[in-house]
């Protein structure tokens, strides 16, 4: 009875031992959190390239998934054009169709109210490029094709994670580029630099910058308005700059907390079994839920960038004062 | 002194919550009562009231950024 007794206690130990242990070296969410929506960091470049005037060059995960976007939308769309330009009878079909329904949807629900019919052909590329980019850096961030080719890599062909093999140094880091504040900060730069030339090629370079603060205003009045105008032209680019990336990164780390609840649960109660229950029974349909929030944010998040510069240099265009 | 700063975090990002969720709520409530009066402008309310609506989800996203940066910055 005693020694029954003893041994049970002494497994109880054994457990309370493994369970602090794993506590020691166990899940650490935020980490993992962090290891997926940020860049990969400068130790494990995809591609190194040497320092030019201190700055690193090297090929990080967002650089590759900017230029496989930037590469597949070129291919794609110049290839579906010059395919329908060669047609005898000019009848867009199949894919041609949803890429003419796109430009004309952008040029006439965003473009044209806000720039103006007469600049509206001007500044119509400049928005499908955004838009297009955008959307499509939103949504490959949201298919895990790097952790799935990881997955097989791992278990069917039973590589180890150290290995240095191509997938290995692609898993460091995050997919979405668009979640990279300095992708953004360049996009609106885009943007920044966009409204001055509208403004210049509607009104020429001095009239626009006059036509920041109303005219006929008292001396005093200006005083105050022109720092505030000039803080404006600053703080739409940067309000763009961190609405895309931080909705890109809110977004995963939404998702990714709820997914690590499985781990966490795991952990508590030192039994694969309750995260397993745990995964199906909570985590799983919250996961789904957010995830079908996250594809209507992409698609917003890549119209409201669309929409802003528009009105922006619609705004530069178009003075109302 | 850990818990005061985490404590501090969880309070203004449930603040940025409220007060988004205020604006949201006006903005949702007035297009939904304008287009209840005039139906056939529900196109134009809609193209009027997101404007405003993405600035105001700006602001609250500029919260949350400084708020994540706050706890990474610590």
């Amino acid at each position: 009875m005693t020694t029954q007794h003893a041994e049970e206690a002494q497994q109880a130990g054994e457990h309370a031992a493994d369970a602090a242990h794993g506590a020691e070296e166990g899940f650490n969410a935020g980490e993992v959190i962090i290891e997926h929506v940020s860049n990969s960091s400068l130790d494990h470049p995809i591609v190194h390239l040497p320092h030019i005037a201190g700055i690193d060059f090297s090929v990080t995960k967002h650089v590759m998934m900017m230029w496989l976007v930037a590469g597949f939308l070129f291919l794609v769309i110049t290839m579906a054009t010059r395919a329908y330009l060669k047609q005898e009878r000019r009848i867009p079909t199949g894919f041609m169709n949803g890429l003419e329904w796109l430009v004309q949807s952008i040029r006439d629900s965003i473009v044209l109210p806000n720039v103006g019919a007469k600049f509206v052909n001007t500044w119509t590329p400049l928005m499908l490029t955004l838009f297009v980019f955008i959307l499509a850096c939103n949504v490959v961030g949201l298919i895990p094709v790097f952790e799935t080719l990881g997955m097989i890599d791992r278990f069917v062909l039973g590589n180890s994670p150290e290995s240095e093999s191509l997938i290995n140094s692609v898993l460091h880091g995050g997919t979405t580029a668009t979640a990279n504040y300095n992708v953004t900060a360049a996009l609106a730069t885009i943007t920044f630099f966009s409204i001055m030339i509208a403004g210049t090629m509607a009104h020429g370079f001095i009239k626009h910058w006059k036509n920041l603060v109303p005219s006929g205003l008292a001396k005093p009045v200006y005083a105050l308005l022109i720092p505030i105008e000039l803080m404006g032209m600053f703080v739409k680019p940067f309000a763009l700059t961190m609405r895309l990336a931080a909705n890109m990164t809110g977004g995963h780390i939404a998702i990714l907390s709820i997914l690590s609840l499985v781990f966490l649960f795991a952990e508590i109660f030192a039994s694969a079994a309750v995260g397993i229950g745990v995964g199906f029974t909570l985590v799983l349909p919250l996961a789904v839920g957010i995830s079908a929030l996250e594809i209507i944010v992409v698609l917003v998040q890549a119209y409201v960038f669309t929409l802003l510069t528009s009105v922006f240099i619609g705004m530069a265009i178009n003075v109302h004062h | 002194m850990d818990l005061y700063y985490i404590a501090g975090v969880a309070l203004g990002l449930g603040l940025v919550v409220v007060g988004a969720g205020l604006g949201i709520g006006k903005f949702a409530a007035a297009a939904a009562e304008s287009i209840a009066r005039q139906p056939s402008a529900a196109a134009e309310i809609t193209g009027a009231i997101n404007l405003p609506l993405f600035l105001l989800e700006g602001v609250a996203i500029l919260a949350e950024v400084f708020i994540f940066a706050v706890v990474l910055l610590k």
